[in-house]
């Protein structure tokens, strides 16, 4: 149930923390797992001790995307309760999301937390095998 | 597809039976209905809550250490298809869960036993302790203190009877008194009804 001012958890190291919603793509209800939307990122991750001691790698993750940035993202959990076609009801803690470029590659090279499997039907393999584990 | 047990109360899940909730460090919890969810959203215990199962192995009323209960496991395993080995599988199954259910009757047995004797003591006590609330002549122990007293008291009562006597005799003379009174205030209220007016005072 992802619509209009959602904010969202963003589970990627793009450097986006939190985002919010301001479009569901290709539908007129609100999105569910494996839904592309339009997002505004509202909080950076935070890398600011790290960077300091020397973590390059975090730092170029960090700057990939800035605050008030609109960018394409695909939702990868939600807290609605959804049903799978084998009959079980799932549902998740939050609402998370992953940030993707406009050809639909994540921006991120890595995901920390899982995702749920319908990203497979939806042919979101990419973010499937960068998640440490997918349920 | 496999049948679940419930994270709160061990029920079996049953396919399309309950909700699944993924918590964000992938710890999976299955609920068979949404009593057990909702008391789990409560953050409750389930082993201080009597209906489930925890709470009955932790409070001795199941069966915890049998043989037959190692058989329910999940075995990473996984087993080629093989017709004889369904076959003696399912008869084992059956097998499995007869035994169970004559070993928990005997434990249920076992730990019913003493019950009616100890609770047959209790009422004998209660009764014991509390012989003044039956008529007198059910009582088995008679107390003699109460005895006492009931007597005394029929002592008293009788003594006070024969005062009465006495008394009633005084009472006659007082009330011929009265009646020789009588008359006047009669025609103090007969004045009062036919004047009218005037309220008079008839103690004066």
């Amino acid at each position: 149930m992802i619509q209009l001012k959602t904010l969202i958890n963003c589970i990627d190291n793009s450097g986006a923390a939190v985002v919010e919603c301001v479009n569901v793509l290709r539908s007129k209800r609100p999105a569910k797992v494996g839904d592309r939307i339009v997002v505004v990122v509202q909080k950076q991750r935070n890398f600011g001790p790290e960077s300091g001691s020397g973590g390059s790698v975090s730092v170029g993750a960090a700057h990939k995307v800035r605050r008030g940035d609109i960018r394409h993202a695909v939702v990868v959990r939600t807290a609605k309760k959804y049903q799978r076609p084998d009959g079980s009801v799932v549902k998740f803690d939050d609402n998370a999301c992953v940030l993707i470029n406009k050809a639909g590659e994540p921006i991120g090279s890595r995901l920390n937390g899982i995702v749920a499997s319908e990203l497979r039907d939806k042919k979101w393999s990419k973010i499937l095998s960068l998640a440490p584990m997918h349920l | 597809m496999r049948v679940e047990t419930c994270y709160f109360c061990s029920q079996p899940v049953y396919p399309s039976k309950g909700i699944t909730f993924v918590r964000n460090d992938a710890r999976v919890f299955r609920f068979c209905r949404s009593k057990c969810h909702k008391n789990f959203k409560m953050k409750r215990n389930p082993r201080k809550l009597a209906w489930t199962k925890s709470f009955r192995h932790a409070h001795g009323k199941e069966l915890t250490v049998d043989s037959t209960l190692s058989f329910a496991a999940r075995r990473n395993v996984p087993v080629r298809y093989n017709r004889d080995l369904v076959a003696t599988t399912l008869k084992a199954m059956q097998r499995v869960s007869e035994i169970r259910a004559r070993r928990e009757r005997a434990f249920y047995k076992q730990r019913m036993k003493g019950n009616k004797e100890k609770q047959r003591a209790a009422d004998r006590k209660l009764v014991e302790e509390n012989q003044h609330l039956l008529p007198p002549s059910e009582r088995t122990v008679v107390d003699e203190m109460e005895v006492e007293r009931v007597k005394a008291r029929v002592e008293k009562r009788r003594k006070e009877l024969e005062m009465d006597v006495e008394e009633e005799v005084e009472s006659e003379e007082l009330e011929e008194e009265i009646k020789a009174k009588a008359p006047k205030t009669k025609r103090k209220l007969k004045m009062l009804r036919a004047g009218g007016v005037e309220a008079m005072d008839v103690d004066e």
